[in-house]
């Protein structure tokens, strides 16, 4: 054969090749075809994978020839992937975002969802989370307060009683930890092994007390230094609580999930500080992790700082939300998407199945389940609190969050640095000048 | 006659050599993807590094003030240098010569030579992923099997939160990426051994030159390209070292395990910024210091003299 005819026969197979693919590639979809696609996080959460996908089931049913096409990501990879796709103009959408994703907000991605969803069914203080130079730009489809979660029997066993409103002094709290401690548990059951925030619960928690509402959105907004003697004296408690060996040994290591495993089950530790939405991971069965049936769970306060401006003060805030992509065709659809997540049927069926608050706004009186207690407990424990909404990693960007995760999160009650180096480090980072 | 019949005829097409089209066919298909996925990014990294990348596709020239800051004010940037040098130098000699040291033994035919190949070579095929899951249960305080064995042996006072001290989380690092890749390096190294030339080694032995003398005289000097390609390889993989590191420590505690790599994520995808200026400049920087490195290294290990057979 000679190179020529060879040659022929090349270009003549890649032409048929061509010819047969053109052939095979797909008709062009219907006009009535339309694909609306969704990133969501939290795909290891299995009641909200259901409740999200029957949204997107009812939808489609709402409107034939609708495919609403769910993407279920971890976060950091549906951080990377929103990262290149949305500049790339090739993002979802709709997809989740959660309140300190501001740059979402300033780079112009999000579209403004004031007139698109019906606002009716979201409590108020949870859309004022997302509103931004009067727009908002987020629908919350999660709430959660923080909590102090302790083991009932734990307690008892101390010989220590929960005072009538559930909330140690600060001294009360440091002489638990020693109690735990000289008892052979665990005092606080906390990991920052994947999550840059769950080790700052008690020191931030510790700080919103101690400084009030205005001067702790300061601290973290740069406008007040932590070299304050109010910040300096949190710390210096938090310090005491530290040495006094609150937290494990594998702090440093312990993963979220682990230390949730870590409290309730082996080798169980008296106290876990932690988000209400720890029992979305918590309440599910025990052969998928869960925690046992009859544990005896109970929430607390955070503990009262003395000369407090703020002790009844504590974070409520949002997490899973969903947002539509400013450069979305289908905002109508998009919307009518995140109205399905929001009915007040959804609202209920997220506390039943999720055992977690809700944005939208259901009446919790009505619960029943095997969980109806542990509501009832919480809301207790709502009584007579003035919330701050949002939490540190909602306030501080750049350097400052990075310190915030390396420093506040893990190093300080990980024990690495005395108060003053930590104070140092979170100046540098954060303080703008007053 | 017949000769310059022969001259004149036309010369015979050459069936081992392809026109031009076809070459281009061919290679078409590889050259679209080498150049849509490697030489793309590349130069699109380089101009990203002299800009300022807003939202919405617009950027900013901004000449070299991304390197000025980088260089003059980004303390944790020389914090991950510091650390990415010490695991670039320190794994790569203990990857090398611990592969050369295992091969040495296996070539000697010791018993159960085969299976001891594949438990050390095992590592090599696993994940980072799966590597840094299992290295991080190890490692754990309470449970983890490095304090279990500590305790067992009585040497309690010696455990430690290994990844969660900055006194020993690099160097824990670094043990799993040793022992990760140990297997590989001896692997090369057999097959160099392998390949020596028996009669050399033979002549060595009827002079009745000693093990040790044969090792440093003979067969070291024979592997000298094998041990500076497995050197120059394993540095430019350390010094690019990611994947391990963000699954067993994200870079902490207090950026004593952060290498540029994980630096470059975070500022590109951790800090609240659509800007990839910044990191593509940390990326530039460090393309270039790594060329430098490679350069050096391969003049210092070059081979002067041939070695005579």
């Amino acid at each position: 054969m000679t190179t020529n005819s060879f040659t022929r026969r090349c270009v003549l197979t890649a032409a048929f090749a061509i010819t047969m693919g053109w052939g095979a590639m797909p008709a062009p979809a219907r006009a009535d075809d339309v694909t609306l696609n969704v990133w969501s996080h939290e795909a290891d959460e299995d009641a909200k994978v259901a409740l999200r996908e029957q949204a997107a089931r009812d939808l489609e049913k709402a409107h034939p020839g609708l495919t609403v096409k769910i993407t279920w990501y971890e976060k950091n990879p549906l951080l990377a992937a929103l990262k290149t796709a949305l500049p790339a103009g090739q993002g979802p959408d709709v997809f989740y975002v959660e309140p300190d994703w501001t740059e979402y907000v300033t780079a112009g991605y999000l579209a403004p969802l004031d007139d698109l969803v019906n606002w009716k069914t979201i409590q108020p203080w949870a859309r004022q989370v997302w509103v931004h130079d009067g727009k908002t730009y987020g629908l919350p489809q999660e709430a959660y307060t923080n909590e102090i979660y302790y083991n009932k029997d734990l307690l008892k066993k101390l010989g220590v009683e929960l005072p009538a409103n559930a909330q140690f002094t600060q001294s009360q709290f440091l002489d638990l930890v020693k109690k735990a401690k000289a008892a052979g548990m665990t005092p606080i059951a906390q990991g920052v092994g994947d999550r840059p925030f769950p080790g700052a619960y008690i020191v931030g928690e510790a700080l919103l007390r101690k400084l009030g509402k205005d001067d702790y959105r300061k601290l973290f907004t740069g406008k007040l230094s932590f070299t304050d003697p109010r910040v300096a004296e949190v710390f210096t408690w938090t310090k005491e609580l530290v040495d006094a060996g609150a937290y494990p040994k594998n702090f440093m290591t312990l993963k979220l999930g682990e230390s949730h495993y870590y409290f309730y089950s082996k080798p169980g530790a008296l106290m876990l500080p932690m988000g209400s939405w720890y029992t979305g991971r918590a309440f599910v069965p025990e052969e998928k992790g869960g925690q046992p049936k009859d544990f005896p769970l109970g929430v607390m306060q955070f503990p009262a700082m003395d000369g407090g401006a703020c002790n009844q003060c504590k974070t409520s805030a949002i997490g899973a939300s969903f947002a539509i992509n400013a450069a979305s065709k289908q905002k109508q659809l998009a919307a009518e998407f995140l109205n399905a997540m929001s009915t007040p049927a959804m609202g209920k069926r997220w506390i039943e199945t999720v055992y977690l608050q809700s944005a939208v706004d259901v009446d919790v009186k009505n619960f029943s389940g095997p969980y109806a207690a542990y509501f009832t407990e919480l809301m207790e424990r709502q009584k007579g609190t003035d919330y701050f909404i949002g939490g540190p990693r909602d306030m501080v960007q750049g350097q400052c969050k990075d310190s915030f995760a390396q420093v506040m999160n893990a190093a300080f009650p990980g024990g690495l640095l005395s108060v003053d180096d930590t104070l140092k480090q979170m100046n540098a980072a954060c303080y703008k000048g007053s | 006659m017949l000769r310059l019949a022969r001259l004149r005829a036309r010369p015979e097409p050459d069936a081992r050599r392809a026109a031009p089209a076809t070459l281009a066919l061919f290679l078409a298909p590889a050259l679209v993807l080498y150049a849509g996925f490697m030489v793309y990014p590349v130069l699109r990294t380089f101009y990203n590094s002299v800009h300022t990348i807003r939202p919405q596709g617009v950027q900013e020239f901004v000449g070299l003030a991304n390197f000025r800051e980088l260089l003059s004010t980004d303390l944790v940037f020389w914090k991950a240098v510091g650390n990415t040098a010490i695991f670039a130098v320190i794994a790569t000699t203990a990857d090398v010569l611990g592969g050369l040291l295992i091969a040495l033994c296996l070539f000697s035919r010791p018993p159960f030579a085969k299976l001891l190949r594949v438990v050390w070579f095992t590592p090599v095929l696993m994940s980072y992923v799966v590597v840094g899951v299992i290295w991080v249960w190890i490692y754990d305080y309470d449970w983890g099997l490095a304090n279990s064995v500590l305790r067992w042996l009585g040497l309690g006072a010696w455990e430690q939160s290994w990844l969660g001290d900055p006194r020993t989380a690099l160097g824990s690092v670094m043990v799993t990426h040793i022992w990760k890749w140990l297997g590989f390096n001896m692997i090369i190294f057999l097959a160099a051994l392998s390949a020596l030339p028996s009669e050399v080694l033979g002549a060595a032995e009827l002079d009745n030159c000693g093990w040790f003398a044969k090792l440093v005289y003979i067969v070291i000097p024979m592997l000298r390209p094998t041990i500076v390609n497995l050197t120059v390889l394993s540095f430019i993989g350390k010094m690019m070292i990611f994947d391990l590191v963000w699954i067993m420590t994200g870079g902490g505690p207090l950026w004593s395990t952060e290498t540029v790599s994980t630096y470059v994520y975070k500022r590109a995808f951790d800090w609240n910024t659509f800007d990839l200026g910044y990191p593509s400049a940390i990326a530039v920087l460090w393309f270039f210091i790594i060329m430098i490195f490679v350069v050096l290294m391969t003049r210092v290990f070059r081979q002067r003299d041939k070695l005579e057979f």
